[in-house]
């Protein structure tokens, strides 16, 4: 069989998936789906974070049950081998994904950031005005006058 | 006219106080404040000794979102003037004075102290950088040159003042990592006056600087990256000038 495959490689025609292959991708779409959605039941995922996932879940589950949706693509990518298709679309999705990632990344880290300035500063304001109780109830008032006048 | 001095310290709860203590004598006037960027030693502790109001950030984030934490605090207490400079005792107080004057007299938005522009070479005779610190400046300087079409010799300089125009643009958008450098280009072309002084400045008190040759090369090439990525930003039209 192994060698029909390769054979028909050589003479130009395409390579296609195995229904082996078809059904093994399908088990494991099928689990990877069922994942995903135990995932979010159990507050470790965020939908809006598990939209993408589930999309490529069901990507898989189609490549699996049409094959000739995976060949049609392969042949739009001029690639003879059917699995190096799917291989490339797959690394592509997933370079797309580390992508996405490191861009919520970024927008978390400047979050972040700015959380901690904002503490940081309304800390320094409430040690300023305990400082300014301090020195008499007036006091607070008076310290701003002066300061006009400053430099 | 209200002045703050902003301090971003990391871990120098040796030098902070004496810092302070220069700061208060050269500009009387100001305000200060002490930016902790998450230090593991009595940074803040000293600071308060000293008199300086402490703002903490609550872990490390970077010498960028420390700068920027001071920025946003001079904006929101409505200060006219503002003027940063380091923790270690490098940059002396009275030449942080000379560039408030720069910026109080409204001659330009922002000014640099600079150590190695000509008018600094006779004063600071005691200031020396190492080899691949030398590099990285010369590298620095000429593409800064480049992209922002005017002059820089001191790219990395931590001793600024500004006026509210930066400190509004800072508040908003001040990089991390590549702080010194991206928000000078930023500042250029959103059209503010950027402007260099020749100052004096002294050999670090204590401890080495954290550039190894390899660090080095790094540090360039993440800069000239950010440079370039810098030069597509979007360009606001000369807006309030």
């Amino acid at each position: 069989m192994k060698g029909l495959v390769m054979a028909a490689a050589g003479n130009g025609a395409q390579v296609h998936l195995t229904s082996q292959t078809r059904i093994v991708a399908a088990v494991i779409a099928l689990f990877f789906m069922l994942l995903i959605l135990d995932l979010i039941r159990r507050d470790r995922l965020q939908e809006r974070y598990s939209v993408i996932w589930f999309v490529a879940g069901l990507g898989m589950l189609a490549g699996a049950a049409f094959p000739g949706l995976l060949e049609l693509v392969a042949d739009a990518m001029g690639v003879r081998n059917t699995n190096v298709a799917l291989f490339s679309i797959v690394l592509l999705l997933l370079l797309g994904l580390a992508l996405n990632f490191s861009v919520i990344m970024s927008r978390q880290a400047a979050q972040i950031t700015r959380l901690a300035q904002e503490r940081a500063i309304e800390k320094a304001l409430a040690d300023k005005q305990a400082a300014e109780g301090r020195n008499g109830g007036s006091a607070g008032e008076q310290t701003l006058e002066p300061e006009e006048k400053r430099f | 006219m209200r002045t703050l001095v902003f301090i971003p310290a990391w871990n120098e709860a040796a030098s902070v106080a004496s810092v302070i203590a220069d700061v208060r004598e050269a500009i009387p006037g100001a305000d200060i404040l002490v930016v902790d960027d998450g230090s593991g030693d009595a940074t803040a502790e000293r600071a308060r000794e000293a008199g300086a109001l402490v703002a903490s950030l609550p872990f490390n984030q970077g010498l960028g979102a420390a700068l920027q934490t001071g920025y946003l605090y001079a904006l929101r207490n409505g200060y006219d003037a503002c003027a940063h400079l380091d923790a270690d005792g490098q940059h002396p107080a009275d030449e942080v004075a000379r560039l408030l004057a720069e910026v109080t007299a409204d001659r330009a938005d922002l000014v640099i102290g600079s150590r190695y522009h000509e008018g600094a070479v006779a004063g600071s005779g005691d200031y020396k950088a190492s080899f691949s610190r030398r590099i990285g400046i010369s590298v620095f300087r000429f593409f800064l040159t480049l992209a922002t079409r005017q002059r820089f010799t001191d790219t990395t300089s931590g001793m600024r003042a500004a006026n509210r125009r930066v400190m509004s643009l800072f508040s908003q958008h001040y990089s991390p990592d590549f702080a010194e450098i991206e928000s000078l280009q930023l500042a250029v072309r959103q059209g503010l006056r950027v402007e260099e002084l020749p100052v004096r400045m002294l050999e670090r008190a204590g401890g080495t600087s954290f550039l190894t040759p390899v660090r080095s090369a790094f540090f360039i090439f993440k800069g000239l990256v950010v440079l370039l990525v810098g030069q597509f930003r979007p360009r606001q039209a000369e807006a309030e000038r």
